[in-house]
């Protein structure tokens, strides 16, 4: 099948317009076309990444998974505790650390898990299911932590969430995951941070999400039930079992995001109920092409989806232009999104 | 009515009708449990209080019963209604600041904020209805908007300097009785110090109360209702009824955003500011109320007097809890568990899905 230009164009306009805006936000934004600027974007995009990859699958599904935002919150909240009352006990802190963020992670599918069984056992509508689901994790966030974000955490864990891979002082020092030492005052600004730790681990993360969606039969079987229910199911595919296992991944990689969370801030947060974490994800995964009616929908797609909400944002704050026009840049370019999509639909 | 469902006899029977009827049960329960365990929950100000608190949920709740029957959903009612109360605070600050009466400026604000808060419906309904954006797409755009443009109003704060009629109208009562002495209506009479005023039903629950009446009897019995209850059945089936799908779709999301428009109005009289999130925390509950109160989103059910239940259940959890001391974070719990209860009543009970009323 030959495909048009046109369509290659249609299909990939956020890719374009991400380049389009960064030559435009080039010339307007001061400072905008650095190297540390772009670390900055990728490293403020990570929760939304996660979040946003979490609702790929489940979108491709036919779904929609309102609860990671909590679920994130309970994930930051509770490693957090566990990492507190760790270190009160003088665990060592890797120790506390890593028990604290394992012990979420495994947490966190719990609420992922019972949303799939509502979808596919009881038949509740993934809204309704996940949106119920969504404020329980709340409440018992809220409950664990009073209401207060969780402080007094074991050291390194900022060092480690806002390192960097490299680091360079010109014709100096360089040096790997720590800044060279006995550097200060003027010095201290040369330094040159290169590829931040949280794009490692977003690059990672992102890249098993990709092979898994794109490459295996788990990937091909979600597209399976998200295209046609019916053929899924006749294909032999445990609809079910499949459903359960996409809504606790959901979960699963909200978890990831509190406890990076966890690392990026040195406290434990709650989600507020105003954040709006899990619309903005959603948002990131339909302006890279998915379709909320299921069967359609990228890793790629999604992390450019993300790409292009935080460029604006970052774009217009350095170009000095109030900040509250990225709520009306988003909305705008969401509707433009999906009215593109419904004019081409032919693309895939 | 004569369904089948309510002929059914014996324990199935029984059950039906528990099932079917099992959100005012919980209602009247959870009322009676907090009335024995809390001994100010029902009186005369626990009441009272409820109340108070009802129109934000209420208004909401009313505009999501018609775009969810439709088989859509509206996300944007939150912010409208933080857009309307910034919008009518900022005109009537402004027509204050320009030396006009106190009382007509807050008419007229009010008025222009009616009209002004029409739009972002509008637009939702030429989206959903013409362009084929599904409705959590157009609306979650247009509460991007909407935010983005109060807060722009606001510049990052919130209205100020709204005259002090404002928020004697807002924070004002239906009827005010001074024993003995006067009645009089939604403007609290002249009294001197000590004298007492007994107040009975807040303004802020009259008029939205009011607009629960008509759109319940809309709902149920004009050509209007039912043909949202046909497009929400089946789409299909309508346009061929002859039903304009496309304008009645726009006028359900125009509707909506009205009833968003005029609990932000309420939200600036009562608080004598506008904010730009005033009305995010009542998004959710909105269409919790709906659901729980037996709406499907799928479209084709629901019913004003059921979202009005809902309404009443989560304020009774809300309010009860509050007075039994728990921090308001339990209540996410509760709601929750409510609202997951809610559907998977339904499913245990398949007959009831296809009952109206």
């Amino acid at each position: 099948m030959r495909k048009s230009p046109l369509s290659i164009f249609a299909r990939n306009w956020a890719l374009f317009f991400v380049l389009v805006l960064i030559l435009i936000f080039s010339f307007t934004g001061t400072n905008f076309f650095r190297l540390a600027n772009f670390q900055n974007i990728f490293h403020l995009s990570t929760i939304y990444l996660l979040l946003s990859a979490a609702e790929t699958f489940v979108i491709i599904t036919g779904g929609i998974d309102l609860s990671v935002g909590f679920v994130m919150g309970l994930s930051s909240v509770l490693s957090a505790t566990i990492m507190r009352e760790l270190h009160a006990a003088n665990f060592p802190p890797a120790l506390s650390i890593s028990i604290g963020s394992v012990a979420a992670l495994i947490v966190c599918i719990i609420p992922g898990f019972i949303n799939g069984v509502l979808t596919t056992k009881y038949r509740v509508p993934p809204f309704i299911a996940t949106l119920g689901m969504g404020g329980i994790v709340n409440g018992i966030t809220l409950v664990m932590c009073q209401g207060f974000p969780v402080s007094f955490l074991p050291p390194y864990l900022t060092e480690i969430g806002n390192g960097y891979l490299i680091y360079v002082l010109p014709g100096k020092a360089i040096s790997f995951f720590n800044r060279p030492g006995g550097i200060a005052g003027e010095e201290l600004k040369e330094l040159i941070r290169i590829i931040p730790n949280s794009l490692m681990f977003n690059f990672v993360i992102l890249f098993i999400l990709w092979h898994l969606l794109k490459n295996t039969k788990f990937g091909q079987h979600t597209y399976a039930i998200g295209g046609s229910m019916d053929a899924a199911v006749r294909a032999g595919i445990n609809k079910n079992r499949h459903l359960i296992i996409i809504y606790a991944l959901s979960t699963f990689l909200a978890g990831l995001a509190g406890v990076f969370n966890v690392f990026q801030t040195g406290t434990g947060n709650y989600t507020l109920s105003t954040s709006m974490y899990e619309l903005l994800a959603i948002a990131g995964v339909v302006i890279g092409g998915a379709s909320l009616m299921g069967g359609k929908g990228r890793i790629g797609g999604s992390i450019i989806g993300v790409i292009l909400i935080s460029i604006i944002a970052n774009g217009l704050h350095l170009s000095g232009v109030d900040p509250f026009f990225r709520f009306i840049a988003v909305g705008l370019i969401l509707t433009v999104a999906v009215v593109i999509d419904q004019s081409f639909p032919d693309l895939l | 009515m004569g369904n089948i469902t309510t002929r059914k006899n014996g324990i199935h029977g029984i059950l039906l009708q528990l099932g079917n009827r099992w959100a005012i049960i919980f209602l009247l329960l959870g009322a009676i449990l907090f009335s024995i365990i809390s001994p100010g929950f029902f009186s005369f100000n626990g009441i009272q209080v409820i109340l108070i608190n009802s129109p934000f949920i209420l208004l909401l709740g009313l505009a999501e019963t018609f775009v969810i029957i439709t088989g859509g959903i509206d996300l944007s009612v939150g912010f409208i209604m933080g857009f309307a109360s910034v919008v009518s605070a900022k005109l009537i600050a402004t027509f204050v600041g320009l030396g006009m009466n106190d009382l007509l400026s807050i008419i007229i604000g009010i008025v222009i904020t009616l009209g002004i808060g029409m739009i972002p419906g509008f637009v939702n309904g030429i989206l959903v209805a013409r362009l084929k954006v599904p409705p959590f797409i157009a609306t979650f755009s247009m509460l991007g908007i909407t935010h983005g443009i109060s807060e722009l109003i606001i510049e990052g704060s919130y209205i100020k300097n709204l005259p002090a009629l404002a928020g004697e109208i807002g924070n004002g009562s239906f009827i005010n009785i001074a024993p003995g002495k006067t009645v009089s209506f939604f403007i609290k009479p002249i009294l001197q110090r000590g004298e007492q005023l007994i107040e009975i039903l807040p303004t802020v629950f009259v008029i939205p109360f009011i607009f629960v009446i008509i759109f319940a009897f809309i709902l149920r019995s004009t050509k209007f209702g039912q043909h949202t209850y046909a497009i929400g059945g089946n789409v299909d089936a309508a346009i061929r009824a002859g039903i304009n799908v496309k304008t009645h779709i726009t006028k359900i999301y125009m509707l909506s955003s009205l009833f968003a428009t005029i609990a932000g109005i309420l939200y600036a009289l009562r608080y004598i500011t506008g904010k730009a999130d005033a009305g995010t925390a009542f998004l959710l509950d909105g269409i919790v109320a709906v659901v729980i109160g037996g709406a499907s989103l799928y479209g084709g059910i629901g019913s004003v007097w059921k979202t009005v239940i809902g309404c009443l259940i989560i304020l009774v959890l809300e309010n009860g809890l509050r007075m039994l001391g728990f921090p308001t974070y339990y209540k996410y719990i509760v709601v929750g568990v409510v609202l997951i209860f809610a559907v998977l009543v339904d499913q245990f009970f398949p007959e009831l899905v296809h009952k109206e009323g």
